[in-house]
């Protein structure tokens, strides 16, 4: 016989051999098990073939939670978000237990109602997606949104986006956005906002506070500065990197500092650079990038197969060690597979822009130190400077995207976006 | 003070009960000092829908404070987890394994799979805003205790994450310290069953005796807590936390009632709440009563499905409680000596066969007095007790001798035969006729203290004085 187990929401008694149990009824997970939430708030798992009977003493009414409506404020501006997916705008999914996303400028107010003070809020669902399913052509999307979006009068836009690749798409829009008339602030969350822990808000409100506050303009990242929910930091998008998988402060700069703090108690902004791009430039989109652009990590223990997996690439970074280098020399019997990786080399070079950086991540590429480093020049290896691994990545496939392969040359050592730093100081490492 | 029948009492017990495995969700150890302060960090905590929806009115009201908290980290005494700057590791099995196993101690039934969930808290008192809890065991129509005043029944185990031990207050900030943050806590409810102030003790006694059966069960200061949940006829029910000493359990019981009472008398409504029991005895408002939406499911963590390896690692240990019995019948104890006895873990049924003609009482006695004396220091005084060398009375004298390092002259501290007292007593009744009974006392004691029973004394005394 077939059981009616009942369904979400409804209030149920439970009857098993011992005997009979109350409570809410909360989708489960597994067929094979009805999930009971009893008075105390608890979360019963049974199994349903040692259930003798469900009682169904009241049915689940429909009505949802009370969403509150939002109020048009003409004396604040308006900002715009961009929802992509991530931790930043999730809530618990009960029917798979995972994290799912909220997006609604409801959902938004309803969490944050503080937010409505700071800015009125547009929001729109561009992808549900994790970061780490990211294409080139997500960059060139997201950017005609933000085209669409500054048509309607905003004073800002905010991304919102998961994490783990939030920094490479930073740099990829503040590539396709050659020139933009109002700040693009990325922000992510490392605890999802259902959570009273959760660093979205300060993130989300430190980020509008900029918009509102300040006439920066250009491609950033708003990220907690450290453990404190106190302060974020206006990060550079081609000069910043996810360092940790699961702290709050898990963005750091490599190579540069920080653009602006951002006190949101005090709801004070302070700038530690001035020549930022203010707001009020014209908008210039070039959303091409190159799909055949890799990125292959120098280990050791390498064999040249790896490297012509990349044959027939336009373009193709490596992240080097040290100074930025490869094997190549064969020294003993053990290394002669080495004579076949500068073969490979030389052979990709014949039709594929070579890139070379660190792996250290800190430090400028130098190809001139070393015998080794000018033996890879000869080869046709190009130094990628300082530039982040990844952000030379994106940058070698706009490039290619935008520009024939003899001005990419020139151009992928040449500063555009703030990706290269001609000058790196003392403290602009780790403490 | 009260007719609890007539105020139809009802009182339940919650016992927080901490674990000495390490913390639920991490590998750090659960003992800890709090000695070098080596982090420091400000949070802000928000209030969030619960499952169904709906922000807790318990949470609400904490958030409405607008408080900021600093956590301290103390150097090996807290990782990313307990900062909640890291999801939590698998849990740890040896502290599941405990649960399990009072679980079925106490005849409850466990989930097919438990579900780990997050309870919101937002008064700080742990980093993450939520403390993890599971449902170990719920109630099957079988799962009591038996108490002088009959069943208690018990509703649930659950097994929870410590949560950080505030430091201090100041006007918009509170200090915790993050070492207590995820030591596992057993949480034991009963049901309403309890009947008197006495009774909520006595119970409280007795699930605390039965827990230290268990292995893996934390002592000290602090390592078991309990709540008391009361209500009265026309009056509401109210969560007391925070009692120092079980010993004052009754009276603070019986405070609340009063107040209640007299609320109930002047018309005002009893509001649901949780209160603090005060040391002087009182109750002190804490916050709303929270209700049920302020749980949800942890994301963070796989539903623990409870296999027939992981059942086969419970394992019962031989009840405190009935070991206790044991001693009262053997010995004929009382229940006091029975039960310290068997709370220091001395091995009684040794020490009898050693010292056979030592009664019973006396060697429990000298054993839980002197407790803390060096053990061959002890043994040599059982032994001149055992073989009538010396009395009771100079057992105090000799064991502070033998600290000192003194050699011991037994002689000095014989037992003087009874004709020989009798002798002298005849002799000073002879000379002075008008003495009382307490100056011959005097006089005696004076002369053979430590030598003689004073009860003895006097018994032999009235003897002559008649």
């Amino acid at each position: 016989m077939k059981k009616n187990f009942g369904k979400a929401g409804d209030l149920v008694s439970v009857s098993t051999k011992d005997r009979t149990y109350f409570g809410t009824l909360i989708p489960s997970v597994d067929d094979d098990v009805i999930t009971l939430k009893l008075d105390s708030g608890y979360n019963l798992g049974m199994r349903k073939d040692k259930i003798k009977s469900v009682k169904i003493l009241k049915q689940i009414s429909g009505k949802d939670s009370k969403k509150q409506l939002i109020v048009y404020n003409k004396n604040l501006p308006t900002i715009s978000i961009l929802h992509t997916g991530g931790t930043i705008a999730s809530k618990v999914d009960y029917k798979t237990g995972g994290v799912v996303s909220a997006f609604t400028p409801e959902d938004l107010i309803e969490m944050f109602p503080e937010l409505r003070d700071i800015a009125n809020f547009k929001t729109r669902l561009i992808r549900e997606m994790w970061s780490d399913d990211l294409r080139f052509k997500h960059f060139s999307i997201l950017a005609r949104e933000i085209e669409k979006e500054i048509k309607n009068n905003i004073s800002g836009i905010i991304i919102g986006m998961g994490t783990d690749n939030l920094a490479v798409a930073a740099a990829g829009l503040s590539f396709a956005l050659e020139s933009c008339p109002v700040p693009v602030i990325l922000v992510g969350a490392q605890r999802s906002s259902d959570r009273g822990s959760s660093d979205a808000f300060l993130n989300l409100a430190s980020a509008a506070l900029l918009i509102t506050k300040t006439d920066f303009s250009g491609v950033a990242i708003c990220m907690h500065e450290n453990l404190n929910d106190k302060t974020c930091v206006i990060m550079p998008a081609c000069k910043t990197r996810k360092f940790h998988t699961s702290r709050r402060d898990a963005f750091k700069i490599v190579n540069d500092s920080i653009i602006a703090r951002v006190h949101y108690n005090e709801s004070k902004v302070d700038f530690f650079k001035n020549n930022y791009i203010k707001k009020g430039e014209k908008l210039v989109i070039k959303d091409k990038f190159e799909e055949k652009v890799g990125l292959i990590r120098i280990t050791v223990n390498m064999n040249a197969k790896q490297f012509l997996a990349y044959k027939g690439y336009k373009g193709l970074v490596i992240e080097g060690t040290g100074l930025g280098h490869t094997p190549l020399d064969v020294v003993d019997n053990e290394t002669k597979e080495h004579a076949n990786i500068k073969k490979a080399l030389q052979e990709l070079a014949k039709d594929t822009v070579l890139v070379m950086t660190s792996q250290c991540l800190f430090g400028r590429v130098n190809l001139n130190v070393y015998s080794k480093g000018r033996e890879l020049q000869k080869i046709g290896v190009i130094s990628g400077e300082d530039m982040l691994p990844e952000t030379a990545f994106v940058k070698l496939s706009w490039l290619l995207g935008n520009h024939n392969k003899n001005d990419v040359k020139e151009l992928i050592g040449k500063n555009l976006r703030g990706e290269i730093n001609p000058t790196i100081k003392a403290n602009e490492f780790l403490d | 003070m009260f007719d609890y029948k007539d105020l139809n009492l009802k009182i339940g017990l919650e016992i927080h009960q901490q674990l000495s495995t390490k913390k639920l969700f991490c590998q750090c150890s659960s003992n800890f000092k709090e000695e070098k302060l080596e982090t420091e960090f400000s949070r802000r905590l928000r209030a969030v829908a619960g499952e169904q929806g709906y922000v807790d009115i318990a949470s609400q009201f904490e958030e409405a404070k607008h408080r900021e908290f600093i956590y301290h980290g103390y150097d090996d005494e807290y990782c990313l987890v307990d900062c909640d700057e890291s999801p939590p590791y698998e849990i740890n099995r040896d502290a599941l394994i405990t649960a399990l196993s009072v679980a079925k101690l106490f005849n409850l039934n466990i989930p097919d799979k438990i579900i780990v969930m997050r309870k919101n808290i937002t008064d700080g008192s742990t980093c993450s805003s939520f403390q993890r809890t599971m449902l170990i065991g719920y109630e099957s129509g079988n799962s009591f205790i038996e108490t002088s005043l009959g069943k208690v029944r018990i509703t649930s185990l659950c097994l929870e994450e410590d949560a950080c031990k505030i430091e201090k207050v100041e006007e918009n900030k509170v200090y915790y310290s993050l070492s207590r943050q995820g030591i596992p806590l057993l949480e034991i409810r009963t049901e309403p069953d309890i009947k008197t102030p006495e009774h909520a003790k006595e119970t409280a006694e007795k699930l605390g005796l039965i827990l230290r059966s268990f292995p893996n069960i934390k002592r000290g200061i602090g390592t078991i807590r309990q709540d008391v949940n009361l209500s009265i006829k026309n009056g509401a029910r109210v969560e007391i936390k925070g009692f120092q000493e079980l010993r004052v359990m009754p009276k603070i019981i019986d405070y609340e009632i009063s107040r209640q009472v007299s609320l109930i008398k002047k018309k005002k409504k009893v509001e649901k709440e949780v209160r603090k029991a005060n040391e002087n005895g009182t109750t002190s408002f804490l916050r709303p009563l929270p209700g049920s939406a302020r749980m949800y499911p942890d994301t963070d963590l796989k539903q623990i499905i409870v296999t027939e390896e992981l059942l086969s690692k419970i394992k019962i240990p031989e009840l405190i409680t009935d070991k206790i019995h044991d001693l009262q019948k053997k010995y004929k104890l009382s229940e006091e000596l029975a039960t310290e006895l068997v709370k220091e873990k001395i091995n009684f049924e040794d020490y009898t066969k050693r010292f056979k003609k030592i009664s019973k009482g006396l060697l429990a006695t000298i054993l839980l007095t002197y407790i803390k004396e060096k053990k061959e220091h002890l043994e040599f005084v059982l032994d001149a007790l055992n073989l009538e060398k010396i009395t009771k009375d100079v057992v105090q004298d000799m064991l502070n001798e033998l600290k000192q390092g003194k050699k011991i002259n037994l002689a000095k501290y014989k037992s003087i035969s009874n004709t020989e007292i009798e002798k002298e007593i005849k002799k000073i009744v002879k000379g002075k006729k008008n003495l009382t009974v307490n100056a011959i006392m005097g006089i005696l004691m004076a002369k053979y203290r430590g030598k003689v029973d004073g009860k003895e004394l006097i018994e032999l005394i009235n003897k002559y004085k008649k």
